[in-house]
Order: structure tokens, then C-alpha cells, then sequence
């Protein structure tokens, strides 16, 4: 963490225009570039951080931490994901048996030190026309019956977070971006997805085609690269939103070590107004291994051959 | 071979039986072999000079049916009538002959015999190398400065083919480790780390963890790529043996790689007999 980026984060947060002038910013980064001409957004990334999507309450009105109020943050966060006592009995024990040994789920805030990623609406909250939290999966609380009964991740379909949008996980938060003449690909480490993304001004395939993942249509806007993705099904549901979901993201390299990963959700059936997040990516190290995430899904036999026992069980009684 | 250079009418006399007696003198098998290296690439080109293999292929085969020439025959379920029924098709495989050991040749026939139920492509799993080359669904080939990534409509599985300096295969996995060169204008991809689990076609032809994969591609022209395969496996197979087939560009304006997550349709062979059964009076 530079002192320069806290100093710009207070102005900002101070909502003062002192941190547009020049003296306040260094000159921007500037990308090398492919030999085709395109900003080089090449390399592996990852946006793991504990910053939550939304402002906690008990935040409210808090924009940003102050540095020792983040590592503050960090110490609660980290102590509790690794949260490792044996104090509450079998079952508090089992809940907890899943630490950062198992999950990668960072223990950093993001470096702008904001307190949630979600960056517009200025309360870091989303806004939603429904109040609350998504639900489950309808049956979800149930002992499953069938594979619907669980949730898209556990049934290896789709991750909402691994994106679109791209938020970070407990695991498996990198990406690794190839660049040809005309695309622009995401390599998604969760369920080893592959976002092509062309970026030759060429129409979106027809609103009769629907993909859990959307149809992403990219182009440059200067150094960033603005992807618009429509056309996603009435299953992806993210954060509730339906298929006429529009998902507008943003990638700027603002250092060398930086990709700057804004999204823009809108969906008036869903939410009030469009509403956008800010996730600084850092660059990592490789490689990638594939995430056979379907062909090792021994859980979801498990659970369901769990279900049926406990039934016989009960009905034999 | 000869017979149809006749048909080259701007050809002289002369000139056609040279060729023809060219032809002659490659020793058999040896054509595939050498000619794709020493080719010089048609189409277009990037920066670095090398061939620009960016675009959308498939292969027109029906090779995952059967890699091997197989006549048409019936499918595993009346119901779909002439819809389900298997294409005959001439097989890929140079020769047509797999030199099984008699080890490998007992689990081909284990795995025909309980297909389709116990087929990777039926479980929506991920087709391995070189399966996945020959589904009947496109692919796409990103070709970077840096590396070249395969991305395959099936399943969405992919490959990132490292172009620097080889790699060991950190673990196994479905799709395998690929490492690849140019030699000339050829792309040369050497794969292993391959889990074994994978299966060639849905005859059952099959490779081990010890499977070594090296594909060359070759764009012959705009439109046509050469693939060819060796594939190794002392576990399995007596001696190396190859396929050998063209991939088409997809000359659509608009082709693109469409979303196939196979996983929901798989969700009742893997797991209907988990699934809660409706109470019988």
C-alpha cells in the first residue's frame, strides 16, 4: 500500500475535487501494448480480498478505513475465517472445519481501503427492489430429493461469483487473460470457463440465444476495455437479477501489477437503480490448474445417497 | 494415387508421371510424416511472421463415434428411431489398425460394452487429448504473442498450450499439460499430464496416465487445417500410432463458440438413481 494511494482515497472519500488535479495524481499508467495494437492485459490475475460486495452496518456511513482501521479489519476477518476451537460441540465444530487451510479467501481488504466493493450507490449497498438478502434455492433447506434441490455451484454449473460479474470466492478467485487480433479471452479458473470475448464490433447473437454466462461483446474506450454482456438465461439469477440483466465491465491497467475491475449491473425489474462495484485485481503467479469441478463431484452422490438412507432409516422405525 | 493426376489436363505427359513416380517412391505412411513439417503454411500470418491459426474449426468426422471405419448400425435407443442411429464413417486412424496390447484391447471392449452409460462425453466430463479436437462442436483458437489457448464448445473445457519454455505436468488433469513449438510453419503440441479417464471416441477406444500426446497442425490452406496426432502409450499400446484429419475454419460471419454446460442434462444418468422416488401404493 502506497502512502500516494491512501492520500488519494481520503481526498476522495473527503469528496473534495483536490484529487483530480495534477499535482494530487501522478501520471497514469499507461499499458504496454500487444503487437496488434490493443492495451496488453495479458497475465494471471486474481481479485481475492475479505472486502465485502456490501457495506456492513455497522460501517454505515463509512466509505473507507482509515490504514489502521483496515488492518484492524483484517486481524477480525482473518481470526475469524481461521476460527479453529473445538469449545461448541460436534456439529459448531464441523461448521467451522472449513478454515483458510481448506479456502483461499484472502486476507487483505482492497487497496483503495474502501469498505465494500460495491462503489455506486454511495452506501455500498445494493439496491434492491426487494429487501434482503438473495434466498436459497427453492428446496434447499430440504434433504435433497434431486440435484435442483442444491445449489448452481454445488451442481457444478455455474459460480455466481466466478462472474459475469467477477467477484471473489472462498476459492479459485484467478483469471488468466489471452489477447488475439479481434478478442480478448478470460480464463476462469472456477469451473475452468472460457470467456470469448470479440471485439469487433459485431452485433450480440439473437435474444432467442441464452447462456448462463451471458453474450459478452467488448471494445476499447482508451486503455479500457468496456465488455457488455447480455442475452444471460432466467437460471443465472444473479443477485436475483433476471435474463434482460445488462452487465456493462470495465478492465483498466492502472499499474503494472493492477487491473482495475469496475462492473455495472442493470436491471429495473431487479433493482432501483443501476448500481456498480470497483475490485482492484492483482497479478499472480501461475499456472492455473483445471477445476474438474462436475467429474469430481463425489458430494452431490453423497448427499443425495445421504437423503435416500435417512429416509429408509425413518421409514423402518 | 496416379490414376487421377491423369485428370490434371495442364499437366504435360511427362510432367504428370514425374509426379506420379514422386508419389510412388515416398514409402507408405511416410507422407503424413514428413510433409507437414517441411509445408509452408497458407493463410494468414501475425506479426511475428508465424501462421495465424485464430479462428473457429471444427473437424467434419465421425470419428467420435468410432475412430476406426465403422459401418452405420443402430443406436442405444429405439425411441429416437433413425435420429439415434450411428453414421458409418471412415476412421482416422492412419492404417485403421490400433496396436492394442491384449490388456488394452479386453478394457476397449469393457468400455463398448457399457456404452453409453459409462462414456465421459455422456457424464458431461471434460473429452481430453486428442477427443476433444474431433466432437462434433467447434472449437476456437486464440492465438496470442504469448501462448495459444484452445477453447472447446463441449463442456466449455479449454487448454492453455504454453508457447515458453516447457512445463512438466504439475498434476494430472482432463485436458493435460501442453507444451508447444514451431517447427516451420508447423504448430507442434506435445501433452501429457493426461488423468487417463478420458476416452478417444464412443467406441471406447481409450488411453492410460501414461498417455503422450504430440499433435501438429498445419493450415494447408484458408480454409483447411491439417491435424495429425502420434499417440503413445507403452501401458496400452504395443507401438505409437496416429490419426490424422482436416479441421474446417467455420466461414460464418458471425461463428462464434455458444454456451454447451452440459452438466443439467447429465444430472439424470449420474444421479437418477439418488434421486427421491415418488411414493408406489
Amino acid at each position: 500500500m502506497s502512502g500516494r494511494v491512501i492520500v488519494l482515497a481520503t481526498l476522495i472519500a473527503a469528496g473534495t475535487a483536490a484529487a483530480q488535479t495534477p499535482q494530487n495524481q501522478a501520471r497514469p499508467y499507461t499499458a504496454p501494448r500487444t503487437p496488434d495494437g490493443q492495451p496488453d492485459l495479458q497475465g494471471i490475475w486474481t481479485n481475492v480480498t475479505i472486502t465485502p460486495l456490501e457495506r456492513p452496518a455497522d460501517l454505515a456511513g463509512k466509505a473507507f478505513f482509515t490504514p489502521a482501521e483496515a488492518l484492524q479489519y483484517e486481524k477480525d476477518v482473518v481470526g475469524r475465517n481461521n476460527a479453529d476451537r473445538r469449545d461448541g460441540g460436534a456439529q459448531a465444530d464441523l461448521n467451522r472445519a472449513y478454515n483458510d487451510a481448506w479456502y483461499d479467501r484472502g486476507t487483505k481488504v482492497v487497496e483503495t481501503l474502501r469498505t465494500s466493493l460495491v462503489i455506486d450507490p454511495p452506501d455500498g449497498r445494493i439496491p434492491r427492489k426487494q429487501q434482503g438478502a438473495p434466498g436459497p434455492t427453492p428446496g434447499f433447506g430440504r434433504p435433497p430429493e434431486g440435484p435442483e434441490d442444491r445449489s448452481l455451484p454445488e451442481r457444478c454449473i455455474l459460480w455466481p461469483t466466478a462472474g459475469p460479474p467477477m467477484m471473489p470466492s472462498f476459492y479459485n478467485n484467478n483469471y488468466q487473460i489471452v489477447q488475439a487480433p479481434g478478442y480478448v479471452v478470460i480464463l476462469v479458473e472456477m469451473i475452468h470457463d472460457a470467456r470469448i470475448i470479440p471485439i469487433d464490433a459485431r452485433p450480440h447473437v439473437n435474444t432467442g440465444i441464452r447462456q448462463w454466462m451471458g453474450d459478452p461483446r467488448g471494445h476499447w474506450e482508451g486503455n479500457t476495455l468496456v465488455v457488455e454482456t447480455t442475452n444471460f438465461n432466467d437460471k443465472t439469477r444473479f443477485q436475483r437479477a433476471g435474463a434482460n440483466m445488462h452487465l456493462v465491465e470495465r478492465f483498466t491497467r492502472t499499474a503494472p501489477d493492477t487491473l482495475t475491475y469496475e462492473f455495472t449491473v442493470d436491471d429495473p425489474s431487479t433493482f432501483t437503480r443501476p448500481w456498480t462495484a470497483q475490485i482492484p485485481m492483482k497479478r499472480t503467479e501461475g499456472p492455473i490448474i483445471e477445476y474438474a469441478c462436475n467429474e469430481g463431484n463425489y458430494a452431490m452422490a453423497g448427499m443425495l445417497a445421504g437423503a435416500r438412507a435417512d429416509e429408509k432409516k425413518a421409514a423402518s422405525k | 494415387m496416379c490414376k487421377s493426376l491423369t485428370l490434371l489436363s495442364t499437366l504435360s505427359t511427362a510432367a504428370a508421371a514425374f509426379v506420379c513416380f514422386s508419389l510412388l517412391m515416398i514409402p507408405h505412411g511416410a507422407q503424413a510424416q514428413t510433409a507437414p513439417a517441411k509445408a509452408v503454411a497458407k493463410g494468414p500470418r501475425m506479426s511475428d511472421g508465424k501462421p495465424n491459426l485464430n479462428g473457429v474449426w471444427q473437424a467434419i468426422t465421425t470419428a467420435n463415434w468410432d475412430i476406426q471405419d465403422h459401418s452405420a448400425a443402430p443406436g442405444p435407443m429405439w425411441q429416437l428411431g433413425a435420429i439415434g442411429a450411428i453414421p458409418a464413417g471412415q476412421g482416422i486412424v492412419e492404417g485403421n489398425e490400433i496396436p492394442y496390447t491384449p490388456a488394452g484391447l479386453a478394457k476397449k471392449k469393457q468400455n463398448k460394452a457399457s456404452w453409453p452409460a459409462e462414456d465421459p462425453e455422456a457424464k458431461c466430463y471434460m473429452p481430453g487429448i486428442p477427443r476433444a479436437t474431433y466432437m462434433p462442436f467447434p472449437f476456437q483458437i486464440i492465438q496470442s504473442n504469448k501462448d495459444i489457448l484452445m477453447a472447446y464448445e463441449y463442456a466449455s473445457s479449454n487448454r492453455l498450450i504454453n508457447m515458453g519454455k516447457p512445463v512438466e505436468a504439475g498434476s494430472d488433469t482432463w485436458m493435460g499439460t501442453s507444451n508447444g513449438h514451431w517447427e516451420g510453419d508447423t504448430l507442434v503440441v506435445d501433452v501429457t499430464g493426461l488423468n487417463g479417464l478420458a476416452w478417444f471416441d464412443r467406441a471406447g477406444n481409450w488411453g492410460s496416465d501414461k498417455l503422450h500426446v504430440v499433435e501438429r497442425y498445419n493450415r494447408t490452406s484458408n480454409d483447411v487445417m491439417n491435424y495429425e496426432a502420434t499417440i503413445e502409450d507403452p501401458s496400452v499400446f504395443t507401438k505409437p500410432w496416429k490419426i490424422n484429419l482436416p479441421l474446417y475454419k467455420r466461414a460464418e460471419k458471425n461463428a462464434q463458440i455458444l454456451e454447451f454446460k452440459c452438466v443439467e442434462f447429465a444430472e439424470e444418468l449420474l444421479y437418477g438413481k439418488y434421486k427421491k422416488q415418488p411414493a408406489t401404493k
